[in-house]
């Protein structure tokens, strides 16, 4: 029986954000930090593109697909494919090192939604190119339905169990963007969000291995490919957002779910952006790490200040105070994947060298000796009031030295974590490094200038063709 | 079980959800192609083929229903044939491989369900094609590019990242992608893991594994090669009769009964008039409870229509659902009068469950049959000579005769088949006559 239009669902209601909303609704907080959000998930993409695992991907699509490659591909300037496939290579890259943003509830919003704009926008005809602003607010339209349908469900609120949450809301954020900027009808909006449904939802057991980059890679691209389906006609469960018994929808992937409509933009939406920010990551592990890293560091200063310099030799026990995760709890990590969700790694190498960067997850980095060897050292405590929980956890370091003191170094907020965000030129360091590994220093400038200047950009497909 | 899909996926590539995802899957073209049934005209990348030929067998939900509930020959078959023209100059596959990849799809399937004591009800959460048949598409096409252990390994931990769509599109125009996409990811995890991409080399094991899409879950190891107890073996599947849920088919037979019982002959017209109601007690399923269904698709899920629809006309068929049949007065009329119960002892399982049809007439009188096992079931299974009848009436929409043969006689003798791509040729409309060449296998009843 279908439901008359005054009568609104949940999911009529997103689709009807989804077509309504305008780039006047961006606030300038917004706009700002999404910005933001663009210029590093570039980045780490681009660094990304140097990864094995992006070998992989981009080797596969090439060797299946050759046809309608209009499509950039990250760090890779001779080479294209067709627009849902590039999504997918370059949202690979994007989560191939685990470097892109992190939200909260959590998940990681920019990869799944970037890499498909990135493609459609080269899609297009050339007299119906989108611009800047029209790009920017489908981005703003991609992480809005990620943030909205995360809050569905108090389970999204802490570190994820089961499924892992860019397969699950990163492909609805990838269909509501992707159909925002085709402008799509409400109707075709409706249906992107039912077919993406079909294709969400991914198991946590993959994370920590070579496949977890598959997960972004795969939201962007088959949100995409929703939309692309809506597009030509496919039609789905008008209701998919809606709670109904005895026939899941959306509602599948969460034992607990309450669903809300969202509000028709009128004269002030407010974007979930502008409440709560994004964390950006300083180096390429899980979120979890960076507390136990910022802890680590300061007890390493504690410890060269002791002893004149850092001696692993008179460490007789560390003790790592982290929440309950499995998934990020590794004392002995063997690959650059285990590594990168290992907060017993994480905190040796801080120790060690006294950073974390892109070079603490080569192999030789990896497996040194000194290393392991720290690693053995190392025993972990769950206190209660360490929540699994992205906004409240903390991390702790105690370091018990053979003589019997004790060095200890706590960190609630990381410099990076929404609560203390990286500074412009922070970010910018970090946009340069990546991006440098693959892209001559002009080409990093433009990038740079662009974005900043996004909404200016009369053809936002210049931005694809940049990379 | 390969000779019904084939059929049913033919019959398919007519409707109207496989013409929009052949529109879109031809943005994508490349030098390698697999054939598209029913089509001489163009051809697919494997991935594409696998997708549309996929989409095709569900389309109608005409496609076959194991215990525990899943359509498993659909996930797995578009995505092997499509795969075995993809490496046309490395090797060629025999009829005897596809025959074996195709059983190891459906295999791997069956253990996955029975991993879970929910997967035993018809599904209230996730679309099993869509969790298992993923699995099992990325199994049978491991099996086929003969990958090594680690691997297949690999190629299972990629699929289930694929794995698991919400029942929620079922009765919708995307249910028929569910298959497609099943079989197109588990191809895609394959290939991948080919390349040499690693997953998660416990993802049976873990609960945040493929677990991740059951409350309750304990997986087992399998058991040794010797004497291998394929689960085919023990419990077979059920072929359908018409285009719709497998719980219709009980309801189906039920009240041709009845109608038998108030028409004198066949062809006389059921006297509306004379009816006060009809009440069909089937299992709690609540998509496939719909008392006035508008399209094609929520027709093929609701066993008020099926009831009314079989009432009306005495039994059901590819046409049953045309837009003219569902709309018609006289079965708008009828389902009117039609109300659903649901006994304590009617079980939501394909293994247990039962259809009781009684039309309560207006002069006090009611008629009364019930169905415990639908003609198609596992326990009454169809013949062969009217498989072959289903197989015809479905392929004769799109293939001409001669193919239509060259189809039934290599299936059958699938295992003596040495290249199996004369299974692709004759799918794609080319006739034994143009293929003397291609038929290298012993004629044995012939």
């Amino acid at each position: 029986v279908a439901r008359s239009a005054p009568e609104e669902t949940v999911t009529s209601s997103f689709a009807s954000f989804i077509h309504a909303v305008r780039p006047e609704h961006l606030s300038k907080i917004v706009r700002h930090r999404s910005k933001r959000m663009i210029l590093d998930s570039i980045g780490v993409g681009l660094v990304g593109s140097t990864t094995h695992v992006f070998d992989i991907a981009l080797k596969y699509c090439l060797e299946l697909y050759s046809s309608v490659a209009v499509s950039n591909v990250y760090g890779k300037p001779g080479v294209k494919l067709s627009p849902t496939l590039a999504a997918f290579t370059n949202g690979v890259a994007t989560h191939s090192m685990d470097f892109d943003d992190t939200w909260h509830p959590a998940t990681h919003p920019s990869g799944a939604v970037l890499p498909a704009l990135l493609a459609a926008s080269q899609m297009l005809p050339p007299n119906s190119k989108p611009n800047g602003l029209d790009f920017l607010l489908a981005f703003n339209v991609g992480l809005e339905v990620q943030g909205r349908l995360m809050h569905f469900s108090t389970e999204a609120h802490n570190i994820p169990k089961r499924f892992h949450p860019p397969s699950v809301v990163g492909t609805m954020g990838s269909a509501a963007a992707t159909a925002k900027l085709l402008s799509l009808s409400m109707t075709q909006c409706t249906h992107a969000l039912g077919i993406a449904a079909s294709l969400a939802g991914a198991p946590m057991a993959n994370a920590a291995t070579q496949a977890k980059p598959l997960h972004i890679g795969n939201a962007t691209r088959l949100g995409f490919e929703a939309a692309l389906l809506a597009a030509r006609g496919m039609e789905a469960n008008p209701f998919i957002l809606d709670d109904i018994s005895g026939c899941s929808g959306f509602s599948a992937f969460y034992s607990i779910y309450q669903p809300r409509s969202l509000s028709t933009p009128s004269e002030h939406h407010e974007f979930l952006l502008e409440k709560q920010d994004i964390a950006f990551k300083r180096f390429p592990a899980h979120l979890g790490m960076h507390w136990v890293v910022d802890a680590a560091l300061s007890v390493r200063n504690l410890f060269v200040n002791y002893a004149g310099s850092f001696s692993p030799s008179l460490i007789r026990t560390i003790v790592l105070k982290i929440p309950v995760s499995k998934y990020i709890n590794r004392p002995f990590p063997n690959s650059e994947h285990e590594a990168r969700h290992s907060f017993q790694f994480n905190a040796c190498t801080a120790l060690l060298d006294g950073e974390v960067g892109l070079s603490s997850f080569t192999e030789s980095s990896i497996h040194r000796q000194e290393l392991r060897e720290l690693l053995h050292k190392v025993v972990v405590e769950h206190p209660e009031d360490n929540v699994a929980n992205f906004d409240k956890m903390y991390g702790e370091v105690a370091v018990l030295l053979k003589s019997g003191d004790v060095l200890t170094g706590k960190c609630d907020t990381f410099y990076g974590h929404w609560r203390k965000p990286l500074s412009r030129e922070s970010l910018l360091k970090k946009f340069r490094s990546n991006a440098s590994h693959v892209l001559p220093e002009e080409k990093v400038e433009t990038i740079i200038t662009m974005v900043d200047n996004l909404e200016n950009l009369s053809d936002s497909s210049h931005l694809a063709c940049s990379l | 079980m390969i000779l019904d899909t084939l059929g049913v996926g033919l019959l398919g590539t007519n409707t109207e959800v496989c013409q929009k995802v052949k529109q879109y899957s031809k943005i994508y073209s490349s030098d390698i192609s697999s054939t598209i049934w029913g089509h001489l005209d163009f051809r697919l990348p494997p991935l594409y083929a696998a997708f549309v030929n996929g989409v095709a067998v569900h389309s109608m939900d005409f496609d076959d229903t194991w215990h525990p509930a899943t359509h498993p020959s659909g996930a797995v078959l578009p995505a092997v044939m499509a795969l075995s023209e993809a490496f046309p100059q490395k090797k060629k596959m025999s009829g005897l491989d596809l025959l074996l990849a195709f059983n190891v799809g459906i295999e791997v399937q069956g253990r996955l369900l029975r991993f879970s004591s929910e997967a035993r009800n018809i599904p209230k959460r996730f679309h099993p094609p869509t969790v298992v048949g993923t699995m099992g598409s990325a199994a049978a096409c491991a099996k086929l590019l003969a990958l090594n252990q680690m691997e297949c390994k690999n190629t299972l931990a990629i699929a289930a990242s694929y794995a698991g769509a919400p029942l929620a599109n079922a009765a919708t125009q995307t249910k028929p992608l569910h298959i497609g996409n099943a079989a197109k990811h588990g191809l895609e995890a394959a290939c991948l893991a080919s390349q040499g991409l690693q997953g998660n080399n416990q993802i049976l094991d873990m609960e945040s594994g493929i677990g991740a899409f059951y409350t309750d879950y304990n997986p087992q190891i399998l058991p040794t090669l010797q004497s291998y107890p394929w689960l085919l073996d023990q419990q077979d599947v059920a072929i359908k009769r018409f285009p719709a849920h497998l719980g219709t088919h009980w309801v189906a037979d039920a009240a041709s009964s009845v109608r038998r019982k108030l028409v004198e002959n066949s062809d006389d017209l059921l006297l509306l008039d004379t009816i006060e109601k009809v009440i069909v007690k089937v299992p709690e399923v609540k998509y496939v409870n719909r008392p006035s269904p508008n399209s094609e698709h929520e027709a093929r899920h609701s066993f008020q229509f099926v009831a009314c629809s079989t009432l009306l006309d005495g039994r059901m068929s590819v046409q049953s659902f045309a837009s003219e049949n569902i709309h018609r007065p006289a079965l708008q009329e009828l389902l009117c009068k039609t109300q659903l119960e649901h006994p304590s002892d009617n079980k939501p399982s394909f293994e247990s469950l039962y259809c009781e049809v009684t039309v309560v007439l207006r002069d006090g009188n009611t008629i009364s049959d019930r169905c415990n096992t639908f003609y198609g079931h596992w326990r009454k299974p169809l013949t062969n000579g009217d498989l072959e009848k289903k197989f015809q009436s479905n392929a004769s929409e799109v293939l001409p005769a001669e193919a239509i043969e060259g189809v039934i006689e290599t299936v059958y003798n699938l295992e003596k088949v040495e290249d199996c791509s004369v299974l692709n040729m004759f799918l794609s409309g080319q006739s034994a006559r143009l293929l003397p060449e291609k038929l290298h296998f012993e004629h044995s009843n012939s």
